[in-house]
């Protein structure tokens, strides 16, 4: 459907200022007749759509959608649930779209819309949290108590300062098998050392990095 | 979360033409033109209480039954007037001065039917009749009102069922003392305003889910 079709479609519109200033306040302030023209174009733009004009239908949620945003902006902070809001908010207007009448302003009745549901999403927000707790990386752990001693179960530096004071064999066992992970054959091949020297090579290193880290064998 | 532009979208893509909704006045006299036809049909199956020329010549039950009907028709204006989102909430004082005035009548006839009937004087039949025209009256009226005023249950439940249901209420008092010589206001209050209440806490308790049969989202 055209949108020519659709405006005939439209008995009785009239042309109403969206915030009530009159013309000539709304010439002397310039911020005041962006806005009623601003709601000019809500209340055709709405007609039209409930005409089946889809175009307008897409202008008028475009450029009302930033207006709901910073109404939904006074009530939440995060943005997921400013989103939230005004999705929720673009939903009703869109299933409620038959009881606007274009006789009268858009505005206030997108804005009554907007404050009730932003209201609910409160509400919804309200009882959410109660029973909730978000997860944060700080509760990203496990039970025992070395896992929490994040210094301690994430330095590195210790880790390499130990392996650099292994023996040059070692040190090589263990760069080329646990930190590089190559098979037995290929750490062979690289270092020209054989298995069974790579694997005693890299028991002692292990030993010795237990040692000098201060972790226990077990039974010792 | 789907993302907003998405949303509209798929909003622009679902938007038919709709039938605009007809003024709040012309809705509710629709609804009470379908209230007058429900009591006249009632009177003319079930008949006009005997004494009624009696009572007519009596002030206070004049009084009486013009105060409950302006209450059911302002109470319904105000109902449909608040069931659009731009319309002042002081609507719902629109019934009030109606109301006090039919509240006031109601002790005033309580007190008169108590000592005319005695101790001994309400039989259990009575009531059971009242009972069955008063659900006869009101579930048609309940049921149509919700119809009408389903959409507002996404936005001003509260407001719009407390005035459907005093609208519903007043009707059925107003009928009732048309039909039936025991005052059975208190009874016609109690099972509207009760039903009105049941619906507006299952509403907040339930939730939109409740509603979703008669108002889709």
């Amino acid at each position: 459907m055209t949108s020519k079709n659709s405006h005939d479609r439209v008995p009785g519109l009239s042309v109403v200022s969206g915030n009530g200033h009159s013309d000539a306040e709304a010439q002397s302030d310039p911020a005041g007749a962006r806005r009623a023209s601003h709601g000019l174009d809500w209340t055709i733009f709405m007609a039209r759509a409930q005409g089946g004009d889809r175009d307008a239908y897409r202008r008028l949620l475009d450029s009302v959608t930033p207006y709901l945003r910073s109404l939904a902006a006074r009530s939440f902070y995060g943005r997921a649930d400013i989103e939230d809001a005004v999705q929720d908010v673009l939903l009703t207007v869109h299933a409620i779209r038959h009881t606007y009448d274009p006789d009268r302003p858009f505005g206030p009745w997108v804005t009554a819309i907007a404050n009730r549901r932003i209201v609910d999403c409160m509400r919804r927000h309200g009882r959410t949290r109660g029973r909730e707790t978000s997860l944060e990386a700080e509760h990203e752990t496990f039970a025992a108590p070395e896992t929490n001693l994040q210094e301690r179960a994430s330095d590195g530096r210790v880790l390499r300062e130990a392996v650099a004071e292994l023996s040059p064999g070692q040190r090589d066992a263990i760069r080329l098998l646990k930190l590089e992970g190559l098979s037995l054959k290929e750490a062979a091949a690289a270092s020209g050392m054989s298995v069974a020297a790579l694997k005693v090579a890299t028991h002692r290193a292990l030993k010795s990095l237990r040692k000098k880290l201060g972790i226990l064998e077990k039974g010792t | 979360m789907i993302a907003t532009p998405d949303l509209i979208e798929s909003l622009v893509a679902d938007a038919q033409p709709v039938k605009r909704l007809r003024p709040p006045l012309a809705r509710a006299a629709a609804w009470l033109l379908f209230a007058g036809v429900i009591v006249g049909l009632l009177a003319a199956s079930h008949g006009l209480r005997p004494d009624l020329g009696v009572r007519l010549s009596q002030g206070s039950f004049v009084t009486g039954i013009a105060a409950s009907a302006l209450t059911g028709i302002l109470a319904a204006v105000a109902s449909f007037l608040l069931s659009l989102p731009d319309r002042s909430r002081l609507w719902l004082l629109l019934p009030a001065p109606a109301l006090a005035v039919w509240v006031s009548t109601i002790g005033y006839g309580c007190l008169t039917s108590w000592i005319e009937i005695g101790a001994d004087g309400i039989r259990l039949g009575d009531a059971v009749d009242c009972f069955a025209t008063l659900v006869l009256i009101s579930a048609p009226l309940s049921l149509a009102i919700l119809v009408m005023l389903r959409y507002t249950a996404l936005l001003e439940p509260v407001r719009v069922a407390v005035t459907g249901g005093l609208a519903v209420s007043a009707i059925a008092a107003t009928a009732l003392s048309l039909f039936h010589s025991l005052d059975a206001t208190i009874m016609v209050l109690m099972w509207n305003l009760g039903i009105a209440a049941l619906f507006v806490g299952s509403a907040g308790v339930l939730g939109r889910k409740m509603f979703s049969w008669v108002a889709p989202r």
